[in-house]
């Protein structure tokens, strides 16, 4: 039930729930939450604030949309909110988590779960696995990911209770895990770019967890995320996290098949909830060909083909000058051992010169990211020191992350170009028609082209960004109308066009078609009739599309800027007539009567026909008035003729009257 | 067309100019005429009709206007005295009797300064009224041509329009 129409109600998410201010609940999903409780029952509810700047989950909101699933603190609504003495943003609602997390994360009224003992095997798996993989078979039925799996988001009533698994719908996927609990491919990610991912991710992430839970503790605790990621790309997930560690009985062969590298060998999550197959699972035999002299890159020392592509990623400049000199498939070649990859490296490598027509720096860009996909199939696309998945675009579109490599990510279809060089892991096609969609989006110019639609089209539920909306959260066209109803309150809003870049953008992400070709005329330097009449349309048209209800603040912000419309009315007294007619119907908040009045064809046809007469008769008076002007003499020889003639014929009627007279005696 | 005129054209066709042809003697032949047949009428015509003869005189203009109307204005009055001497008989005796009454005199004289008196006056206030109705033509145009700017928000007033306003006549 994302956005709504009408004014926010203090309070009230999705118009089901009411959520308490006063009562918050520190840290869920690394966000503000508040108790809430639904209209119409006593019953306590989550409500999680999504953090400014970031979208929530829209694809799991929806696929989740009224399906709870037993285990999960599955959403139950979501919508914008106000709450009291608070600023207005995204909320989402889940039931309310059943006890403690098993990190001891206290909730009101409750009592704390001591978050240090170490747990069983029969425990690990009848309260955490078997629940925790139902949960997640269940979502991977819907096509969704958890990707916040880790014990502060694990929950139990009581210490004999199965867990359940908390929220992770405000904030893109995964970005607030820790590092252990990713597997390095995602670890080494920017945190809002790592993806939706698999539901392999999740069952890498519910195996570290059962890890930490089987120990007491989290290893590598002191140890940076950087130098977690090196150490997992060095030894093996778990090798790096357990090897040194003793997991009890048949523990250590699930959970190392749960951190398998390749998110294709680990098991499903149906596997998982035999315990059969659970304790007698093994992981593939990973065997992994390591260098006896190290490829020294930066401050990185890389034995493994993996530790290097995540060494290149990291020192991007670094890393090209070594591939450009050939150090790179030489020492693949030389001391790992690997001719085949090597002559890969090669081969990309001698594919730069192509790539160097359209620029020195894009060609090492793109060298860099195929060397490194070549190196490591399962790395992320590593673009400029910047390494995210493809899915992830999204959610840093919308934190402003990185705007400009993106921008040259998209403009170079670096997607498709990733695509091809992973040797199958990905749908190669699937992502080469993806980036010229992309490209395809983010090229249409305009006011609101650009990243700044593709922004909003990545995230169905980020709220327009406009400063002419001020605080107020607008994720719909409606509610976008009646944000800016709201603002058109403030009387300083209305000196500016009720249409900037951001406004623009988000129309064209959310609107049907068929606006496009307006918003795409409209830029900076468009004509002020442009800049005026184009938001009236645009507007008038969402309008009628969304069957919004009558606008009348937004109908008068509108009819001040159309000012200069009406200007471009040749007569004036139209011109006072439309200006009150726009009055009236702007009172009425009626914006398709308002375009009617200013973009009536045949009455502009009229008004250009008047005007052309007006300009012929003006010139026909001047005209005569030069020939007035001109004629005093003409008069007074005409005056001085017909003068003469009249004294003359004055005097032959007399001479005829007593000519008659004396005729008649 | 003017003998003048007819002159200047003759020597624009590069012909030798004709003189001007005069009909004074046939005047004086039937002035002449009529003072031997017709004696009295002839003296006193002569004498009532000597403001518009003398007019024609001083009038140069082309088609003597003045003199038109100033004779025409005292044959009207003369044409009475002079048809009772010519039912009397004519004689130069009645004729000068008739001179003698100021009355017959005056008329006639009277007459004639009425008809130069108009000859005079109806060009000027024909001109007057010409050029009333002109300024007032002139005004309406104005006033059309002030609504028409203001209604269409044209350009402001031209030079012609400022001219005829300073000076309509």
């Amino acid at each position: 039930m994302p956005g709504s129409d009408a004014p926010l109600p203090e309070g009230l998410i999705a118009g089901l729930y009411k959520a308490d201010p006063a009562r918050p609940v520190s840290g869920f999903d690394g966000a503000s939450a508040f108790v809430a409780r639904g209209v119409d029952a006593a019953e306590e509810f989550l409500a999680i604030e999504s953090p400014a700047g970031m979208a929530p989950r829209a694809l799991a909101l929806k696929a989740l949309a009224n399906q709870p699933i037993p285990g999960l603190m599955a959403p139950l609504a979501h919508g914008p909110a106000k709450l009291p003495g608070r600023r207005p943003a995204y909320y989402v609602v889940t039931p309310s988590p059943p006890g403690q997390s098993l990190l001891g994360r206290s909730l009101p009224g409750r009592s704390l779960v001591p978050p240090s003992r170490a747990w069983s095997e029969a425990a690990l798996l009848a309260l955490v696995l078997r629940p925790v993989a139902a949960a997640l078979e269940r979502l991977a039925a819907r096509g969704v990911t958890h990707r916040a799996i880790r014990p502060d988001n694990l929950f139990q009533a009581a210490p004999d209770e199965p867990v359940v698994l908390g929220p992770a719908w405000s904030t893109p996927p995964a970005s607030r895990q820790p590092a252990l609990y990713e597997p390095p491919y995602v670890a080494q990610c920017r945190a809002s770019g790592r993806g939706e991912g698999g539901i392999a991710e999740d069952i890498y992430a519910l195996g570290v967890v059962l890890i930490v839970l089987a120990l007491g503790r989290e290893p590598l605790a002191d140890e940076e995320p950087e130098a977690i990621v090196r150490r997992k790309l060095a030894l093996g997930s778990f090798a790096a996290i357990a090897a040194e560690e003793r997991l009890p009985g048949e523990l250590s062969g699930l959970v190392r098949a749960m951190l398998a590298e390749d998110p294709g060998q680990r098991p499903l999550p149906a596997e998982l909830l035999d315990p059969v197959f659970a304790r007698g699972r093994r992981a593939p035999h990973q065997f992994a060909r390591r260098a006896p002299e190290p490829l020294v890159v930066g401050a990185h020392e890389a034995f493994l083909p993996r530790s290097l592509a995540h060494a290149l990623a990291e020192t991007p400049q670094v890393g090209i000058r070594l591939l450009r000199l050939g150090v790179v498939d030489r020492w693949l070649r030389r001391s790992l051992g690997d001719p085949a990859l090597a002559q890969a490296v090669e081969q990309v490598t001698q594919r730069r010169a192509r790539d160097a027509t359209e620029g020195e720096e894009r060609a090492d860009a793109l060298l860099l990211m195929r060397a490194v996909a070549v190196l490591d199939p399962l790395a992320p696309l590593a673009w400029r020191g910047i390494s995210f998945w493809p899915d992830g675009l999204g959610p840093m579109l919308a934190e402003g992350d990185a705007a400009s490599p993106i921008a040259e990510i998209i403009e170079t279809e670096v997607l498709a170009a990733w695509a091809a060089c992973r040797a199958g892991r990905e749908p190669s096609a699937a992502l080469s028609m993806e980036a010229r969609r992309l490209r395809a989006l983010a090229q249409r110019g305009g006011l609101g082209g650009g990243l700044k639609r593709l922004g909003y089209f990545l995230n169905p539920l980020m709220s327009c960004r406009s400063p002419l909306i001020g605080e107020q959260i607008a994720v719909t066209i409606p509610a976008l109308l009646t944000a800016l109803d709201g603002s058109a309150a403030e009387p300083d809003r209305r000196r500016d066009p009720p249409m900037d870049a951001e406004i623009a953008a988000f129309i064209l992400a959310r609107a049907p078609g068929g606006l496009e070709a307006d918003l795409t005329r409209l830029a900076p330097s468009s004509e002020v009739l442009e800049k005026a009449l184009v938001p009236l349309r645009v507007f008038a048209a969402l309008q009628v599309s969304t069957r919004a209800g009558p606008l009348p603040r937004l109908g008068r912000w509108l009819a001040t800027q159309a000012e200069p419309l009406l200007g471009s009315w040749k007569e004036r007294s139209r011109r006072k007539t439309m200006q009150e007619q726009l009055s009236a119907l702007a009172e009425r908040g009626d914006l398709a009567a308002m375009l009617k009045v200013v973009e009536d064809p045949s009455a502009r046809a009229r008004d250009a026909e008047g005007l052309k007469e007006a300009e012929r008769t003006l010139r026909g008076i001047d005209d005569e008035l030069a020939r007035i002007a001109s004629g005093a003499p003409l008069r007074a020889e005409k005056a001085r003729q017909l003068g003469q003639e009249i004294a003359a014929g004055a005097g032959l009627a007399a001479l005829s009257l007593t000519l008659v007279m004396m005729a008649f005696g | 067309m003017s003998r003048q005129s007819a002159a200047v054209a003759s020597d624009s066709l590069g012909k030798p100019a004709a003189p001007p042809r005069s009909y004074a003697w046939l005047q004086g032949l039937l002035c002449g005429v009529a003072a031997t047949l017709v004696p009295g009428p002839a003296l006193l015509t002569a004498f009532l009709l000597a403001p518009g003869l003398l007019s024609l005189l001083l009038d140069q203009k082309p088609g003597k206007p003045m003199a038109r109307a100033v004779l025409l204005a005292g044959l009207a009055a003369s044409v009475h005295p002079i048809g009772s001497i010519w039912a009397g008989g004519g004689g130069i005796g009645a004729a000068l009797d008739m001179l003698g009454n100021p009355a017959v005199l005056g008329v006639a004289w009277l007459t004639g300064a009425g008809g130069w008196l108009v000859s005079e006056l109806a060009p000027l206030f024909l001109r007057v009224g010409m050029d009333g109705a002109a300024a007032a033509r002139a005004a309406r145009l104005r006033a059309e041509r002030t609504r028409l700017v203001e209604a269409w928000d044209l350009e402001p007033r031209a030079e012609a329009d400022q001219a005829g306003e300073a000076n309509p006549s």
